[in-house]
């Protein structure tokens, strides 16, 4: 007996392959399914025995035992349903194969018809791997689409996989899928804040995570929103990597759009990193991967919510380890925060008076300090809007701003590396003129600034010239940077 | 109107008064119905109310208090004798004692005073304010607290001038925590730090209202920065007028209630503060400052960022209101200021960009 259907499931964000094996024996009509089912997969039995009868084949008579291999590793969820029944229809010899083996998901109606189910892109992913058609769910079309090169039979029902399996039908080869409808609000939307617009370009530019404070009602979370419109468009790595992770949260989303999660502070560990019960699955910092984690009401957030993001957004990775099981999965987000100044929002207004206590105000600014808090390449403050900024014109639509961030991006990757995970050393490596050398240790004699904030100005600075397209960092450059580091 | 230096031994029995932890007020009553020898007898016998722990203290012979002071490098001043200031000796009710760290007001000074829970316009003014008394020479006497009495003290200190803070706790402690370095700043810079209560006294609400009379007792003038309708600074407004001093505000606006408590004194009287030259003119006048030496004008710069300066003021500004006070495009407004911050001229902080002066002039 050979197999040739194969499913898959998810480890992390590695798909890996399934193999449905199926053996007819020779005592009575008996269906066993071993290899760590869980209830959906066990209650697979009885789809299949309804999908085939309602589709006019006839469950073998004899003993029909399914183990889906490795046997140890647990599979979760209805996906396994149709490469069940396919592997008991050729097992029986009702089918027969004419593919060196076939990549099957979707769950089976009683009728059966396909129904859209998860794993569809691990699927279409190991069936790209190994070379061989994959059958899909007809609604899951486009999120396999998003796999190149790969034979796709989008099917509505089970004699339509079948004709698949025989190669009756022909494959639709897949595609990329049609820029998306669905986009971003515009920057155009946010009137005056100049100042908070740049930061938020510099920000996209060199990936720098961006700090903004400012009393409440000022668009911090506006601006924060827009943020994702104003990144540089997919490229298809990096849309499949999100894909990859999405996936393995068995979540959808809106396919080649930039994630934006918004975790709300009372959110969990685990909720954040990642974890759950069983297979761990990406919290919202790793389902934010390439596109951006937006903290509000950063002070509000338990300190060792924050202190646990600081490693992985070092690492661009995060490992969570559950009952013997470590999945790691990948988390390059921008990170957005945005803070009042105090509880109340309002201590340091012209109009407006503080009701915060002194103590609570000091204990709140604490908060936002340390090692995640040094992170924030770029800092800056939102105050209040003159009137004539508010009713004044539109800003500049993302679009614009986009095209100039994707121009700083390009001369990043020539260079290697996006500016925002550059370390000291490779910031030492960079070009830089002697009066740009001259204002950075003039500014570290002064004891304006330290050695974390060094390398923080040093890092804008690059990006600054990026988006000026200069070969060097000039002063011009420096002298900018050293107004993104706004205190709270 | 000084009274004449009491006899020494009396001084002692003060000095053990001091520690038993009562109101001012209150050992200043026992001491008049008899003298401060029977009253430091009356506490220890338990005829006057007092907690035990006061008069456990009062019974620590004061000779070992000297020594306590000295060590902790405290000295104590008796009324009447010769650093007491004796504008401060004039008012109704004066401390018997000021303990001391740093020097003692050689000439009368001006108080500054606010709301704790100060808007940035009102920290912005301290500031400025502060910073120009300061260059100026006259001494300002604030309470350190936080809000308008921290940023005074604050522009004082950055401008290299000299003040006076007066504690509302024992001086073996900074009230609030926070304002420590600010303190030992202005202990740097020549100014002093004093409080009526000994060493060992711990803040107390109700001990900074009575300190509150000694601010303006060490002051001709006392300017109340910011404040709200019936707040402390409105304590020492009144205390101000009861001493005879030359109370002035800083007006603010009148829909605001952060300004309520400035805008009802000048109402009934109290002459407005427009600006620091409002400010220097009066003192002037009272002869608080010498008008002949005249400030340090800033080193003129001539330059482009000239004109960024003036638009930064006094009380400072934000980079939208720079941008429009300038009328220059962002980024170049960015690299203007930090040439400016550079150069060590500006600071900033929440936002607000101030003009700093005194220590960065070099630059």
């Amino acid at each position: 007996m050979s197999t040739r259907v194969y499913s898959a499931a998810m480890t992390g964000v590695t798909p890996r392959p399934v193999s449905v094996e199926v053996h007819l024996g020779k005592t009575n009509s008996k269906f066993g399914l071993v290899g760590l089912p869980d209830t959906a997969v066990r209650e697979a039995r009885y789809r299949v025995r309804a999908a085939m009868a309602s589709s006019g084949y006839e469950m073998p008579r004899s003993e029909v035992t399914v183990n889906l291999a490795p046997a140890d590793l647990p599979k979760a969820g209805s996906a396994f349903d149709l490469p069940i029944a396919l592997g008991v229809l050729i097992a029986d010899g009702k089918v027969s194969i004419r593919h060196p083996g076939v990549v099957a998901v979707g769950e089976l109606a009683l009728d059966g018809r396909v129904r859209s189910c998860r794993g569809v892109l691990a699927a279409t992913l190991v069936a790209a791997r190994r070379g061989i058609p994959c059958i899909v769910p007809r609604e899951m079309a486009e999120e396999a689409a998003l796999v190149p090169a790969v034979d796709l039979y989008a099917v509505g029902g089970l004699s339509e996989a079948v004709s698949a399996v025989e190669a009756r039908s022909a494959p639709s080869s897949s595609r990329t899928p049609a820029a998306p409808t669905l986009s971003f609000p515009d920057m155009a939307d946010v009137r005056g804040q100049e100042f908070a617009r740049r930061g938020l370009e510099i920000a996209a530019a060199g990936r720098h995570h961006l700090l903004m404070s400012g009393p409440p009602g000022m668009g911090k979370t506006m601006l924060a929103k827009r943020l994702p419109g104003i990144l540089p468009r997919f490229s298809g790595e990096e849309e499949m990597e999100v894909a990859c992770v999405w996936a393995a949260a068995n979540r959808r989303r809106p396919v080649l759009v930039r994630p934006f999660r918004s975790p709300h502070h009372t959110a969990s560990v685990a909720g954040l990193l990642g974890g759950g019960s069983g297979i761990p699955t990406p919290g919202d910092l790793s389902l934010a991967h390439h596109g951006v984690l937006f903290l509000d009401e950063l002070g509000e957030f338990p300190a060792h919510l924050i202190d646990s993001l600081r490693q992985p957004l070092e690492e661009g990775l995060v490992t969570i380890t559950r009952r013997g099981v470590s999945v790691t999965f990948p988390c390059r987000a921008l990170v957005v925060a945005a803070t009042n100044p105090c509880p109340c929002g309002w201590s340091n207004d012209t109009v407006r008076q503080c009701r915060c206590s002194p103590a609570s105000v000091e204990r709140y600014r604490r908060r936002l300090s340390g090692p995640l808090l040094d992170r924030f390449d770029v800092r800056v403050f939102l105050g209040r809007m003159e009137t004539e900024e508010m009713i004044g014109s539109p800003g500049e639509p993302s679009e614009a701003v986009r095209k100039r961030v994707e121009r700083a991006r390009e001369i990043q990757a020539r260079r290697g590396g996006l500016n925002g995970d550059l370390s000291s050393a490779a910031l030492d490596s960079l070009a830089w003129s002697g009066k740009a050398k001259r204002v950075l240790a003039g500014n570290i004699d002064r004891g304006n600034l330290t050695g974390r904030g060094y390398d923080r100005v040093r890092r804008v600075a690059r990006t600054l010239a990026d988006l000026g397209e200069s070969e060097q960092v000039d002063s011009v450059h420096v002298l900018e940077a050293l107004s993104y580091r706004t205190s709270v | 109107m000084s009274p004449a230096a009491p006899p020494v031994p009396y001084f002692f029995h003060r000095l053990r008064l001091a520690y038993s932890g009562l109101h001012p007020e209150r050992i200043h009553t026992l001491v008049e119905a008899s003298d401060p020898v029977e009253t430091v007898r009356m506490i220890e016998t338990g005829r006057v109310k007092a907690a035990p722990a006061a008069r456990e203290a009062v019974g620590v012979p004061a000779e070992r208090r000297m020594e306590e002071l000295s060590s902790a490098g405290v000295s104590v001043v008796l009324l009447g004798t010769d650093p007491y200031p004796p504008w401060l000796a004039a008012i109704p009710d004066p401390p018997d004692l000021l303990f001391v760290r740093g020097a003692l007001p050689t000439s009368v000074g001006v108080a500054m005073v606010g709301s704790r829970r100060a808007t940035r316009y009102g920290i912005n003014l301290a500031k400025a304010m502060g910073a120009a008394l300061g260059r100026r020479g006259a001494v300002v006497v604030s309470g350190l607290a936080r809000g308008i009495d921290g940023a005074a003290h604050q522009g004082v200190v950055e401008a290299g001038g000299r003040g006076v803070a007066v504690l509302g706790c024992g001086l073996d402690r900074w009230y609030p925590v926070s304002h420590r370095r600010l303190g030992e700043a202005l202990l740097e810079n020549g100014g002093g730090v004093v409080s009526e209560y000994p060493p060992g006294t711990v803040p107390e609400p109700w001990r900074f209202p009575v300190r509150n009379r000694i601010i303006t007792g060490l002051s001709r003038v006392v300017l109340v920065v910011e404040a709200a309708a019936g707040g402390g600074a409105l304590i020492s407004a009144r205390l101000g007028l009861e001493q005879g001093r030359e109370v002035v505000a800083i007006p603010g606006d009148i829909d605001r209630a952060t300004s309520r408590g400035c805008n009802e004194l000048i109402r009934d009287g109290a002459m407005p503060v427009l600006g620091t030259a409002d400010m220097l003119e009066l003192l002037e006048q009272e002869c608080i400052i010498d008008p002949l030496e005249v400030g340090r004008r800033e080193s003129g710069p001539g330059d482009a960022k000239g004109g960024l300066e003036e638009a930064i003021g006094e009380t400072g500004a934000t980079l939208e209101v720079l941008a429009e006070r300038m009328g220059w495009p962002l980024t170049r407004l960015l690299v203007s200021v930090g040439e400016l911050e550079s150069e060590g001229r500006i600071s900033r902080e929440s936002g607000v960009i101030r003009l700093r002066r005194g220590r960065g002039s070099d630059g």
